[in-house]
């Protein structure tokens, strides 16, 4: 009877354990829309393609990741990642190298490949206004900083990434060349002077939200939001004016079971059509240099590859050394 | 074994009766049990010892827990909302429980479906929906506006009006429930024996009604305090960053920073308060709670 019910309990456990055996590969991304486009444009069709099965989940936990790789129990096989977390994480041993002869990164944008990454997508954090809910739109970064010509709440990214830090400071009126090593002090003295009339966004669907409801009428959005809400029918206005791109990365967590398939994936996300679809899908821009020749020209236009003239880099290299003191001053301000 | 053999006959059958009912009543348990070990005690444990162990080892992370003032600011904010929900809980369920008991029952079930409807409604969805109503141009405000009580909209997201009242509504029937249980258990004729002693009905609420209904109180305002105290949704979707709460700074330094030191450290103070308290609330009451009179 007792060992009975002991076996019996056992079985129950492995049972849910073993549950995570039975797909071909995983890919972890951040839910949304954005996955949604991920799915269409890269695993559906690699799974036609290729015959491997590719499970979604998400949303992506650098938590998860580092418990796996610990714990020689990997089950995210592709993870999207921010591109300062993928050089972070390689250099703490938590991702594989990635095999640049199954991946071919010829055509793919230098500033987005590292031995143990490749570009995802790349966006650019943008000004967004609801024209129907404000008389005057801000065009720079001054301007959304400036609470006295635009009052009203304004949005901008919740956590502790590139991008809000650089505005501030570009606001204030730092050389877009003289950005780098970022000064913190006096990028948080300015962000103290909005810090009130601040509405975090935690996600891309609640940025939306705010935007569309005026909750928020303006404030900094990653572009493909826009472009998607735009889509809608809510009259939004975007200014390119000194957009600060990053990119999202594509990891193999250290130790999957699946490596040659997830490099296989890899492969098929960062080809020239698979960007396509994808850039064409979310309105970001691909990482592919021949992506935008295979693109519907109108579509190719509003992409941020397209709106080089102003734009700043996010230096991933920086953020990737300095993540987790910035991360540790960020949180502290904001809870202040 | 011994015993059992001097015990009498007739006991000794009673005894063969009785042991394997024992034992099957463990046994029964036995997969919750295991669960519970392999999939949380284990984890947790695992959680907390890199507390004193990462990056090195020693007590750090405490120290830089409570000896930096945000950090504190965070401890105080939980404990805060915690008190400020669970007392407006009380002071709301209070009447609802007391009209609940007094009710005809068929009248009594509805408005109990009613409550229980609220809390089994997915909890995402209860928050998203106050926010709707909450925000600056959301429902509340464009009405009071169209009225014109005000001519500014209110902020009641982002803050901490925002989280007392979704935390407050979803507690609510933690209190209301326990409550409920002590209060019908009351004979209404003690309370006519008070009105004819002369009481008034204040007299009565407070001399008769509050002393009876205080085992219900004190179990439902614990279980709402200590609920509150690691709450995470609604506080993170409805309140602003500076009322940050101890559950957010935890899923942050284990997400976000993956600094498991940290958010290890804050677990252990987060668990030791909760088990205090709950500690506090097996002695006072027992294992039923406000079930018992």
């Amino acid at each position: 009877m007792t060992s009975k019910t002991i076996i019996a309990s056992l079985a129950v456990l492995l049972g849910v354990a073993g549950q995570s055996f039975a797909a071909d590969m995983v890919f972890t991304s951040w839910g949304g829309t954005t996955q949604d486009v991920q799915k269409a444009a890269w695993a559906d069709k690699f799974t036609a393609k290729e015959g491997i099965k590719v499970l979604q989940d998400g949303p992506t936990d650098y938590g998860k990741i580092k418990a796996m790789v610990e714990a020689n129990g990997v089950n995210w096989d592709v993870v999207d990642v921010e591109g300062d977390y993928a050089i972070q994480a390689g250099s703490q041993g938590l991702l594989e190298k990635l095999d640049f002869s199954v991946i071919d990164k010829s055509s793919l944008d230098p500033r987005f490949v590292t031995d143990y990454s490749v570009g995802s997508f790349y966006y650019s954090f943008v000004i967004g206004c609801n024209k129907d809910a404000t008389t005057a739109c801000p065009k720079s970064w001054a301007d959304l900083f400036d609470t006295k010509k635009f009052p009203g709440k304004r949005t901008f990214y919740k956590w502790s990434a590139p991008g809000v830090i650089e505005a501030a400071l570009l606001a204030d009126g730092v050389a877009a060349d003289k950005l780098y090593p970022l000064d913190l002090d006096r990028a948080f003295k300015k962000l103290d002077t909005i810090k009130a009339d601040i509405i975090w966004w935690s996600g891309g669907a609640q940025s939306q939200q705010l935007l569309a409801s005026a909750e928020a009428p303006f404030g900094s959005f990653w572009n493909g939001r826009l472009t998607a809400l735009s889509a809608t029918g809510v009259n939004v206005e975007t200014s390119w004016a000194q957009n600060i791109t990053a990119a999202d990365a594509l990891v193999v967590p250290k130790g999957t079971k699946n490596k040659e398939a997830a490099m296989k994936f890899i492969a098929f996300a960062t080809s020239a059509q698979g960007q396509a679809d994808m850039a064409a899908g979310t309105g970001y821009a691909p990482v592919n240099v021949k992506s935008p020749a295979l693109m519907d020209p109108a579509i190719a236009k509003t992409l941020p590859d397209q709106q080089t003239a102003s734009q700043i880099n996010a230096d991933m290299a920086y953020w990737a050394k300095n993540r987790d003191a910035i991360g540790e001053r960020w949180y502290a301000w904001q809870s202040k | 074994m011994a015993m059992v053999s001097l015990a009498k006959p007739d006991n000794e059958k009673r005894n063969a009766r009785r042991r394997p009912v024992l034992s099957r009543d463990f046994v029964s348990i036995l997969p919750a049990l295991l669960l519970v070990l392999v999939f949380f005690v284990a984890p947790v444990l695992a959680l907390l010892s890199r507390s004193v162990t990462e990056p090195v080892f020693g007590l750090q992370n405490y120290i830089a827990l409570l000896g930096s003032s945000t950090y504190l600011k965070i401890f105080f904010n939980t404990f805060f909302v915690s008190v400020l929900v669970t007392v407006i809980s009380l002071v709301i369920g209070f009447p609802v429980a007391w009209t609940l008991a007094i009710m005809p029952q068929r009248w009594a079930m509805v408005v109990f479906a009613i409550v229980l409807l609220s809390m089994w409604t997915n909890l995402l969805a209860r928050t998203y929906a106050w926010m709707v109503l909450l925000q600056r141009t959301g429902v509340i405000n464009k009405t009071l506006m169209g009225m014109g009580v005000i001519d500014q909209p209110l902020t009641m997201v982002n803050n901490l009006i925002g989280v007392t009242i979704g935390m407050t509504y979803i507690m609510l029937p933690f209190i209301v429930i326990p409550l409920y249980g002590v209060i019908r258990k009351i004979d209404p004729a003690i309370l006519q024996a008070a009105a004819l002693c002369g009481a008034t009905r204040f007299q009565s609420l407070r001399l008769v009604l509050l002393p009876l209904a205080a085992p219900g109180m004190i179990a439902g305002a614990l279980m709402v305090f200590v609920m509150s105290l690691g709450y995470f949704v609604t506080p993170s979707l409805l309140g602003g960053t500076a009322n940050m709460m101890l559950a957010e700074l935890i899923a942050q330094f284990v997400q976000s920073l993956v600094n498991w030191g940290m958010g290890g450290a804050a677990a252990l103070v987060l668990l030791v308060v909760t088990l205090s308290l709950y500690a506090l609330q097996l002695r006072l009451f027992g294992l039923a709670g406000g079930e018992r009179t």
